[in-house]
């Protein structure tokens, strides 16, 4: 396949991925440290939406389904498939427990990633366009404009019934 | 082709994950978090007993360990890991009140 066709699919793929099991696993209700809390007030603050900043903030602050996204690419890249995304998803998991996070939610990212990234293989799109995917698909989030971001996945968060009750 | 597996790695999979559910319950793990499921801390047979058992499989197989028993003894050590040295090599819980963890 076309690498810059097969990198926006990938793309694409893990953007839809991190964002749905990320705000599915509650990101946007509440912060999970100090941290998200001080990210999604100064986003809001910047005209960004408060569940979305909280959003944001948790994936600044642990690794979520974003880091367990990137690190099972990493991992099926260099290590293959299976055992790429089932080492990915422990240490994501550890990571995840390091960080105030119960963990679900990376580990849930790094092995859809892997089952993902398997299936993909078949239509020819290989492990290192996900790798750049991934990087494209947390730039849209985190890299080019916060408040609008925000607002995206305010209203993602709104639809899965994972808006924030905070104030 | 980047899948690398075949019948016998599988086999060593699955039973590394059997074998962790059967021994964690037997020591009384629950199968499941209590609900709602993403704000619980609770170490259950499903979550993270099986993530361990896959985990730790997955790097002793390619480290050049293979074999069904490898699977199945992984898969003990990964419940005896959850249930008695987990919480004490990670962090437990802590809330947050006001700006201190408790």
């Amino acid at each position: 396949m076309n690498e810059i066709l097969g990198i926006i699919i990938a793309a694409v793929l893990s953007w839809i991925n991190f964002v749905l099991i990320d705000t599915w696993f509650g990101l946007p209700e509440k912060p999970g440290v100090k941290g998200a809390d001080v990210i999604g007030r100064d986003v809001k603050k910047r005209g960004g939406d408060l569940s979305g900043g909280f959003f944001q903030g948790n994936i600044v602050c642990s690794p979520d389904a974003s880091a367990g996204t990137i690190l099972g690419a990493i991992a099926c890249y260099t290590i293959g498939i299976p055992a790429g995304g089932f080492i990915a998803a422990l240490l994501v998991f550890i990571g995840n427990r390091l960080c105030a996070d119960p963990g679900y939610a990376g580990t849930i990212g790094a092995l859809t990633i892997m089952i993902i990234i398997g299936l993909s293989s078949f239509i020819g799109i290989p492990p290192e366009h996900f790798i750049v995917g991934m990087l494209l698909a947390i730039v849209t989030i985190q890299g080019l404009d916060h408040p609008r971001a925000s607002i995206l996945i305010g209203k993602i968060a709104k639809r899965m019934g994972r808006y924030t009750e905070l104030n | 082709m980047i899948i690398h597996v075949d019948v016998i790695t599988i086999l060593s999979y699955t039973l590394a994950v059997v074998s962790s559910i059967i021994v964690g319950f037997i020591l009384k793990l629950p199968l499941l978090p209590e609900r709602p499921i993403r704000d619980s801390w609770t170490i259950s047979l499903i979550f993270p007993t099986s993530v361990i058992a896959l985990g730790l499989s997955a790097m002793v197989f390619e480290l050049g360990w293979t074999g069904i028993i490898v699977g199945i003894v992984i898969g003990v050590l990964s419940a005896l890991i959850a249930k008695y040295l987990l919480e004490t090599i990670l962090p437990r819980h802590t809330e947050l009140i006001g700006d201190e963890s408790q």
